[in-house]
């Protein structure tokens, strides 16, 4: 089975407080660490998982610029044969430009495969469409949130969603097929910076993102960036931790949960 | 006057709340609200709506995507192209959306949670709630946008007029994908909705080893350990202890937010706690709009100093 997996390297920015620059023309990221988006290391190590037990190979592909061989690297050490970058330095915000580009690539260059995986969504911009749109124009089959892959059988896998408050539904979708994977859906592997060195000799092949995105254009754009409305917010106790830690038990008290 | 074509987020013969925040969008983009409904009873007001389409098509089958595409052809072919198709920012709503977007290759804008009509911007979180894009979506045919759950529905009509029904049928199935089942959680050790005091640890808290010691507090204070969905994910707690839309949703007296910058999904199960108390290191972290008192510092030190005063 030849699996493909989209990942998108990310800016680490879940315990960071992000500064909007330029009058909110950017977010200044400068000073971040970047990583591989959380939801495609779930779905890369469940690509691997199922090499490793069917047979077969996977491809990591991402969409960026240089940087983002990165996560190439990343992907390769953790098992993947191959990394494809389409390379582009301006980030494309567009969701839907990125699945008209990977659609082009994929059809321009024949790129074969039984299954595509991208994660639920990006860190980032928590959009949650490339893979969606993707497998509509692909004309394939297509499963979000997916969270157990339950049965790989001839054409078809059975595979396990999750929906609202626990429930979770059982499918089974015909391949070839787009699957979006839900994080926890397994333990993505430890990979050793000696792992990295080691991936990096594997050549990552580099295209040139343009060539597949002639007559594509957005269809939103981006006017500005703010930050959300804010409210009356909490009543911040002292930063000191012993004065915090005996207000905190006060309030415990007060409420009747804490004698 | 042009239409919005709302996809009705069902599940198990229910109607779900969150289709009023499709409502209060619609209104907010000035267009009549049309919804696609499956076949069973709904328990809805057919005042709400301008025109009610039934589809033939059952509950399941309604729900696959590969089916939705059709549903929004057919429409389209009674009625004309809608201003906008607009669905749920949920676990129905966001397979749907991307791929009704796809199949007519227009533009899609998803989790939206404010809009203003005059400019015609779209808002849209970004980084767990962190910052908002402000966006414009370009002129065409139509296109396909999800709403975040709570946001739109205050904006709904009590009344819009006099409803028209509609059958449609859809002659084209897919075979290519379907649905077997539906699987319950399993019986749980702890239910953490019935707390009255939950602890709740995040991302914040790192790695596996420092749960033994939220573990103990949780215990020196009587309280129930939860969790936000990175430490369940990485099954550090299991995933009953999860509070949020894939998880739980919660309403203890005290909500003590550990490491937790309080993303949306994690909010909507926890924000109508009677107290909540937030402990995060990011003086920015979205939680603090949430919590009554905030704790602007490290997590692992509060917590120490709490065994410490309570153990002395």
């Amino acid at each position: 089975m030849k699996i493909l997996v989209f990942v998108k390297r990310v800016a680490a920015a879940q315990e960071e407080e992000l500064k909007i620059i330029k009058d909110g023309e950017d977010i200044d990221l400068s000073k971040l660490p970047f990583k591989m988006n959380d939801w495609d290391s779930y779905a890369i190590e469940e690509a691997i998982r199922i090499v490793e037990k069917a047979g077969g190979q996977v491809a990591a592909i991402s969409i960026g610029d240089r940087e983002s061989d990165d996560v190439l690297r990343r992907s390769i050490a953790m098992g993947a044969k191959e990394g494809f970058l389409l390379n582009r330095d301006k980030p494309i915000i567009d969701p839907v430009l990125r699945a008209k580009l990977a659609f082009n690539f994929i059809k321009g260059e024949n790129v074969n495969f039984d299954v595509i995986f991208t994660g639920v969504q990006a860190e980032d911009d928590q959009f949650g469409v490339f893979g969606g749109y993707l497998a509509a124009l692909l004309g394939l089959p297509y499963a979000s949130m997916v969270v157990r892959i339950e049965d790989l059988g001839e054409g078809y896998m059975v595979v396990r969603r999750e929906l609202e408050g626990g429930l979770i539904e059982r499918i089974k979708v015909s391949t070839p097929c787009i699957l979006s994977i839900q994080t926890g859906i397994n333990e993505p592997r430890y990979v050793s910076i000696m792992g990295i060195r080691k991936a990096s000799q594997v050549e990552r092949k580099v295209y040139e993102a343009s060539l597949y995105m002639e007559g594509l254009f957005s269809g939103i754009e981006l006017l500005k960036w703010s930050y959300p409305p804010k409210k009356e917010g909490a009543k911040l106790l002292p930063g000191d931790m012993d004065a915090a830690c005996k207000e905190l038990l006060n309030i415990l008290r007060e409420k009747g949960v804490y004698q | 006057m042009s239409y919005g074509l709302l996809v009705a987020d069902v599940r198990r013969n229910v109607f779900e709340e969150r289709n009023f925040d499709l409502l209060g969008f619609c209104s907010l983009l000035g267009v009549d609200p049309y919804i696609l409904l499956p076949e069973g009873d709904y328990a809805i007001n057919p005042s709400h709506f301008k025109k009610i389409i039934k589809v033939g098509l059952q509950e399941e089958e309604f729900l696959n995507p590969l089916n939705m595409a059709h549903v929004v052809e057919r429409a389209i072919q009674e009625f004309g192209n809608p201003y906008a198709v607009i669905l749920s920012s949920s676990s129905s709503g966001m397979e749907i959306a991307p791929y009704v977007a796809g199949y007519f290759k227009v533009p899609i804008i998803t989790d939206v949670s404010n809009y203003d009509g005059e400019s015609k911007i779209f808002y849209k979180s970004y980084y767990s709630d962190k910052v908002l894009g402000h966006f414009k979506v370009e002129d065409g045919n139509f296109f396909v946008v999800t709403v975040r759950s709570g946001s739109f529905k205050a904006q709904a009509k009590e009344k819009y007029g006099d409803v028209e029904y509609v059958t449609i049928n859809v002659e084209k199935k897919t075979e290519k994908r379907s649905f077997l089942g539906y699987i319950e959680e399993e019986r749980q050790e702890v239910d953490i909705t019935k707390a009255d005091f939950l602890i709740s640890i995040g991302r914040g808290v790192g790695s596996k080893d420092e749960i033994p010691a939220y573990e103990e507090l949780a215990s020196l204070l009587k309280a129930t350990l939860s969790a936000s969905r990175p430490v369940t994910d990485k099954q550090w707690l299991p995933k009953e202890r999860q509070v949020g839309t894939s998880g739980k949703t919660v309403k203890p007296k005290v909500y003590l937010a550990m490491g937790i910058s309080g993303a949306f999904q994690h909010i909507a199960g926890m924000r109508d706690s009677e107290c909540i108390i937030a402990v995060n290191k990011d003086p920015e972290a979205p939680i603090f709009q949430y919590a009554h008192y905030g704790i602007v510092g490290d997590m692992h030190k509060l917590r120490d100093k709490l065994r410490e005063i309570l153990k002395g």
